[in-house]
């Protein structure tokens, strides 16, 4: 058993799953000489060799087509976009046909597809490489969409994203890529998806978040720890289908709810939480759902964009604010 | 030696261009130290050392621009050379840290919660709070155990019966309990009270004697002695008005409440004439045909409240009475007579009067008169 790094994880989730099972394909710009953009493919092309771990020409459109063809011949192909800001030319091929494959054929066909892309500001990078856009494919019958957060989850769950069926949006926080190390073992042993993760309980507050702002969620709760407000923090996972369950019981039991993204405010995943928060558990709330988000605007450029990036003290702030109504 | 080559600041740039160094040639600088500002043409990056070392040569200058794969800064390095070593990312800077990640005790899904939480309307929480009122103790009516904005201001004004069952269902007064409850309100808003006990020894009245006769007539006895007890007393023009005639309201306990009939000119009838009222009044009374007329008037009150039960208690005086007389419930103790230890009967009595209207002198002489009476009553 190692310490690794969540982008580690990625590359030990893909190797043992391409041993595995033949029919795991890895496509994407540079994932093969170069290792990838992040290296989360490093070492697999001279491992399983060039006819399963392909080189593609810089067309995204192309990527998201020919896995769409892969899947539907019977291989499991795992698509890697450099960035989430650069997925766009192959929305069609992943909205329109990957997505709906099962459905149109009337099951007959369907998709086992991993895209996987890099996710979410931090990294001082040009711009649409910090995208967090999740919600664009969350809003999108057909589609799952998971978010780890940890070496540990980004290995469970890319594997479970693998054996799924059905497409799978798997993104992966660059902020968090080398940020810290765990021991991850390479059991092969997948988490569930389509179900939360709850990192830490308390009885006062419910903050649901996922993706890299995990990290300052879990440091606003410890903060709150430190005045004596116990915070449950709940790492939501798989983003589509949502397990609201796990957050309607917490916030049945706090009395509170914040969602923390680092997506703009508008129309993000954070606007349904709350919505189904207020529709289900209105009657237990103390004081209104809140959101903590990123702002409505384009991420900003290196020297702004902790800024822009929700802090560890508007987490604490909303919290307080909220402590403040029963 | 080592010589750092500029390596492509973003993705395929050709070259980049020195906006400022941060350090200078000579320096020893660390792993992931700044080194230089440069500006590509998608942003202004700072770039790491990628060595440890002394830095002998910056292969350019500010504003200059440097080519992609250049040389750019050369080191003296003693140790092994680290450039092979991958940052991992073509792009931008990602944080490291040997830090480990600490999940503590990850729980996937959630955890039952054990206790029951409350469910209340936002609006009843509002309420809740500004009426300074504990939900937990607030008894729900909603659906599903909600509580609702009505049921924390019944909760506030005291208005829920905290008993698990009512009799009957709350409903405002009406008739002679409405006004029973007003004049009650009255005389505790206005009223300054004093209640004075003492017992009457009735032990040579014979058995059968009509007591309640009999304080009437006791009542005229105290009037004659002290006729400050007869009396209205007008509180907002502080005027005392003393009458001549003793007309006695007389509390009658009925389901539907208190009446008080006045027996009028008490100091001019006989006991047959005394006995004869107090028996129309409870018939009246009670079939409800007694006429308004017969409860007004009254300058002075009886409550025979021991034909029921009861030895001594604070009557509560009727304005614009100025005295309330409560006659509790005979009984035999043990008296001295005459030096000796005997087995009497005592009638404890109740006077109630307004301070305002009469002094304690004029209440005492006043009870004292009427135990005399009862006492010498044959």
């Amino acid at each position: 058993m190692a310490e690794i790094t969540l982008v580690e994880a990625i590359t030990l989730a893909l190797a043992h799953e391409m041993q595995a099972d033949p029919s795991v394909i890895v496509l994407g710009e540079d994932v093969g000489k170069d290792g990838g953009v992040f290296r989360a493919t490093l070492g697999l092309l001279d491992k399983f060799g060039p006819e399963r771990v392909l080189d593609t020409p810089l067309a995204e459109s192309m990527i998201g087509g020919l896995a769409v063809g892969m899947a539907v011949r019977g291989l499991k192909p795992v698509a890697e976009f450099q960035f989430l800001g650069f997925i766009y030319p192959a929305f069609d091929q992943i909205v329109n046909h990957a997505a709906r494959l099962r459905n149109r054929t009337r099951g007959s066909m369907h998709c086992p597809i991993v895209f996987r892309a890099p996710c979410g500001a931090g990294i001082h990078a040009p711009e649409h490489h910090s995208e967090s856009t999740e919600a664009y494919f969350a809003h999108t019958p057909g589609l799952r969409v998971v978010i780890p957060s940890s070496p540990a989850r980004a290995y469970g769950l890319l594997l479970a994203s693998i054996r799924d069926p059905d497409p799978v949006i798997f993104l992966e926080p660059s902020r968090l890529y080398r940020y810290a190390k765990q021991e991850v073992k390479d059991d092969g042993k997948a988490l569930p998806l389509d179900v939360c993760f709850t990192l830490r309980s308390g009885d006062d507050v419910t903050l649901v978040t996922w993706g890299a702002m995990v990290k300052e969620t879990l440091a606003a709760a410890s903060a709150l720890g430190e005045h004596g407000i116990e915070a449950e923090v709940i790492d939501v996972a798989t983003i589509k289908p949502l397990d609201i369950h796990t957050i309607l019981q917490s916030v049945e039991k706090t009395g509170r709810c914040v969602v923390v993204h680092e997506a703009p405010l508008t129309c993000g995943v954070g606007a349904d939480i709350v919505a189904q928060v207020a529709e289900k558990a209105l009657f237990s709330l103390k004081a209104p759902p809140m959101r903590v988000t990123g702002f409505d605007t384009i991420v900003p450029y290196a020297r702004l964009e902790k800024y822009y990036i929700p802090s560890e003290e508007r987490i604490v702030a909303a919290v307080q604010s909220l402590m403040e109504f029963a | 030696m080592k010589i750092f080559y500029l390596p492509d600041l973003g993705e395929g740039l050709a070259e980049a261009e020195i906006r400022e160094w941060y350090v200078k040639e000579g320096d020893t600088v660390v792993v992931d130290q700044p080194l230089v500002s440069m500006e590509t043409a998608k942003a202004v990056v700072d770039v790491p050392s990628p060595y440890a070392g002394k830095i002998i040569k910056l292969h350019g200058t500010a504003n200059q621009i440097i080519k992609t794969g250049a040389a750019f800064i050369t080191y003296e390095t003693d140790d092994a050379p680290q450039s092979e070593k991958d940052k991992g990312s073509v792009v931008g800077k990602l944080e490291t840290s040997e830090k480990k990640w600490d999940d503590g005790n990850v729980i996937i899904g959630g955890k039952q919660s054990t206790g029951t939480s409350i469910k209340a309307m936002p609006a009843a929480r509002v309420l809740a709070k500004h009426l300074n009122v504990d939900l937990q103790s607030v008894p729900p009516t909603g659906p599903q155990g909600l509580i609702t904005p009505d049921d924390v201001k019944n909760f506030a004004d005291n208005k829920t019966d905290s008993s698990p069952s009512k009799l009957v269902k709350g409903e405002a007064l009406h008739g002679v309990r409405r006004v029973m409850a007003q004049a009650m309100m009255q005389s505790h808003r206005e009223i300054v009270p004093v209640t004075i006990v003492d017992d009457a020894d009735i032990t040579d009245l014979p058995v059968k004697a009509d007591l309640t006769v009999l304080i009437l007539k006791a009542i005229v006895a105290g009037v004659k002695a002290e006729p400050a007890m007869n009396a209205w007393f007008d509180g907002k023009t502080l005027e005392r008005q003393l009458f001549s005639e003793v007309n006695v309201g007389l509390a009658v306990d009925t389901p539907e409440g208190l009446f008080v009939p006045v027996i009028k000119h008490t100091e001019n009838r006989d006991d047959r004439s005394l006995r004869e009222s107090v028996d129309q009044y409870k018939t009246a009374v009670s079939t409800r045909s007694i006429s308004p007329s017969d409860l007004q008037g009254a300058t002075i009150t009886l409550s025979n409240f021991g034909t029921i039960a009861g030895r001594y208690a604070t009557p509560i005086v009727i304005p614009p009475a100025v005295a309330i007389l409560g006659c509790g419930r005979g009984r035999e103790v043990a008296v001295s007579r005459k030096g000796q230890m005997t087995l009497g009967r005592i009638l404890p009595l109740s006077l109630t009067f307004d301070h305002r209207a009469a002094t304690g002198g004029e209440a005492t002489r006043f009870l004292g008169a009427v135990i005399k009476f009862l006492q010498e009553a044959r």
